[in-house]
């Protein structure tokens, strides 16, 4: 159901509702109102013309000998009231015309309501002076006037009625008005645009859901921009050495003898490349990705930087230089997350430091922590490189490296809770320090 | 035909000099875009190979400031960055061809044949001066429908003869379209390649401008 169906129905029935009630309420009040003031009219009458005739009283006595009828002249837009005068006894002495002085007069005093000649009639009877006074209503005279009175006030009522409604109808739609222009604003869109909703004046209230919507949509923008840009990246790596590899396999084919071989030893080096780098973007997808590590295995420090160097330099683990402060320290991630870590970490070192410079490696733990810091005599990294250097695919030379190291080395910290710190020593070369969080040790009692 | 490479990956510019230097081409090989500057003022190339992602310059951008400076040599683009903007932007810098990495060797050939045929202004691979018919990319030479047979210097200077149409070319010139920097050449070989090839085809064939150069002269059918 629309919003604007049930505003209007709602508000519609309701509005009806309380305005029927309180026309009930008060047409029930105006009736009896009525009844009560005609009634009080009709004693009153009786009461006046008693009045009236104790004012000559010699005029009605029997005794006097004059007797007989004396007919009130009534107009004849009085028709359907009727007055009679009559002795205690029964004497009639006056009475309007057209009334039986039997049928309307009655013996009691106070209301009485009779029927006559098939037409109903409400009396008061008066007993005053030695005289009776009855005076008496046609009801259906008394039903019409009602009825009339009734009419009169209930037909401003059903025209404020309808009326509210219609105005209810119009402020309903042009209130609504900014909420159905967005509608068409969103409905106008095509189902995968990114752009903002355009900033039109709209009431405080939808303010809050067009901005979270226009933040939800530059978040959506900024991560699809993001993704296509690394995959982009991604392509080109991939790109790279499958060109090389393609290139000196068809050198290969058309060539003879050395040429052929050399081509051929070029080919696998491209080969290997396109391995490093595929191996490097599947670490980082499972690292960023839900995957998870067999966490059951015992993670020591010592453990990992043994596995670390065995892996960044299988032939030259001559050139690292160890300290260790405390080989048994455990750590709070899966060790083959560790051990990628502190591996791309070293590679590096090695990569960048002079052939046949060592590369030392220290572990320090602390309280919560263990700080892997490996320091190599390279050239190291300018300030402005220090900061591109964890982007995806950044490389200072071309061909070297997959430009993914560090940034699975960054990706891990992020999974485990750890930091990766990279600096210039003074001396030269760069010191990388990678913080990984420690097991809480078991305490004794 | 001469051409310069420019590409920063070493294993990738192997490759490419080795399966041209294969296809009958000579090859320079440069990583920057400093070098490609300074080889390309300094060397007389037919065409420039060039990759995008250098490490000193953006490839494009120096291929921008060639064009602005008047350097006329058509430009084969090589890159691994496949969307269609960047084939756009390459185009609108002043490519006139475009290559995507992985590409196929005798593909590049083609169209580096192709781009040598249409900066000469022919619309066909197969260049005919008269009786004397010349495939370049296949390297087959035919005078009055008979096959010579041609070394692959030879070949090389009937091609730049041709391909300049007329116009007198220098010995310089022509050492550059045989030769690779990094090739000790005697200072008869040119001689002695246009000796051969006169020999093969004809004696008034190639024309000694004296003090000037060579020229290509037409053989009536």
């Amino acid at each position: 159901m629309s919003l604007r169906l049930r505003l209007l129905l709602m508000i519609g029935v309701s509005l009806s509702l309380l305005w029927g009630g309180v026309a009930v309420w008060m047409l029930r009040d105006l009736d009896d109102e009525m009844r009560r003031t005609l009634d009080q009219r009709l004693a009153m009458s009786a009461r006046m013309v008693a009045g009236l005739v104790s004012q000559n009283p010699a005029a009605w006595d029997t005794r006097s000998g004059t007797t007989g009828i004396s007919t009130l002249t009534v107009p004849a837009t009085a028709k359907g009231i009727a007055c009679q005068v009559s002795s205690l006894r029964g004497e009639v002495f006056a009475r309007t015309p057209g009334t039986t002085p039997a049928a309307i007069a009655t013996t009691t005093p106070g209301f009485a309501e009779r029927e006559i000649d098939g037409e109903r009639w409400r009396s008061y009877t008066v007993e005053a002076y030695g005289l009776r006074i009855t005076t008496a209503d046609r009801l259906t005279e008394r039903d019409t006037l009602l009825r009339d009175v009734m009419a009169a006030a209930i037909v401003p009522f059903v025209v404020a009625l309808i009326g509210s409604l219609i105005m209810l109808w119009i402020g309903v739609r042009s209130g609504l008005v900014p909420l159905e222009r967005l509608r068409q604003t969103l409905a106008c869109r095509a189902p995968d645009a990114l752009t903002p909703i355009p900033d039109a004046p709209m009431p405080r209230e939808l303010r809050p859901l067009v901005d979270t919507l226009n933040q939800l949509l530059a978040r959506m923008r900024e991560a699809i921009s993001r993704e296509r840009r690394l995959t982009s990246d991604a392509a080109h790596e991939l790109r790279t050495p499958l060109t090389a590899l393609k290139t000196h396999l068809q050198v290969a084919r058309i060539t003879h003898g050395k040429d052929a071989e050399t081509a051929l030893d070029y080919a696998e080096e491209g080969a290997s490349r396109l391995q490093h780098t595929l191996q490097q973007l599947l670490t980082l997808a499972q690292v960023e990705g839900p995957f998870s590590w067999d966490e059951a295995q015992r993670t020591d420090a010592g453990e990992v930087a043994r596995l670390a160097m065995r892996d960044a330099a299988p032939n030259t683990s001559g050139r690292f230089v160890l300290v260790n402060d405390d080989p048994a320290v455990e750590l709070a991630l899966p060790q083959a997350l560790a051990v990628t870590a502190l591996r791309n970490l070293l590679d590096n070192a090695l990569r960048h430091a002079p052939a046949e410079h060592p590369v030392s490696l220290e572990i320090q733990s602390t309280q919560d922590t263990v700080c892997f810091r490996v320091c190599d005599s390279g050239s190291g990294l300018s300030a402005d490189e220090l900061t591109r250097v964890t982007q995806r695919f950044w490389r200072r030379d071309a061909g070297r490296g997959s430009g993914l190291g560090l940034a699975i080395v960054v990706a891990i910290t992020e999974r485990c809770g750890g930091s990766l710190a990279l600096a210039q020593r003074p001396t030269g070369g760069l010191e990388a320090r990678l913080t990984l969080p420690r097991t809480k040790p078991v305490s004794s009692n | 035909m001469r051409v310069l490479l420019v590409e920063d990956d070493d294993l990738i510019a192997h490759g490419i000099q080795a399966g041209l230097r294969a296809r009958g081409l000579m090859v320079d090989g440069v990583k920057t875009a400093a070098q490609a500057e300074a080889m390309q003022s300094a060397v007389h190339y037919q065409v420039v190979i060039l990759d995008l992602g250098l490490p000193d310059e953006d490839g494009m951008s120096l291929l921008q400031r060639w064009r602005a400076g008047g350097m006329a040599l058509p430009v084969l683009v090589l890159t691994a960055r496949d969307a269609v903007e960047d084939r756009v932007a390459g185009l609108r810098a002043g490519a006139d061809d475009y290559l995507l990495k992985p590409f196929d060797l005798d593909e590049l050939v083609a169209r580096l044949h192709a781009l040598l045929r249409r900066a000469a202004g022919r619309s066909v691979a197969i260049i005919e001066q008269g009786a004397l018919r010349l495939d370049p990319e296949r390297g087959e030479v035919t005078l009055h429908g008979r096959p010579v047979v041609l070394s692959r210097r030879e070949l090389a200077l009937l091609a730049a003869l041709l391909h300049a149409r007329g116009r007198i070319l220098s010995s310089d010139q022509l050492k550059d379209s045989l030769y690779g920097l990094s090739e000790e050449i005697e200072s008869n070989a040119l001689n002695v390649h246009i000796h051969h090839l006169r020999r093969k085809l004809g004696a008034d064939l190639i024309e000694t401008v004296r003090g000037v150069g060579y020229r290509f002269n037409r053989v009536d059918a």
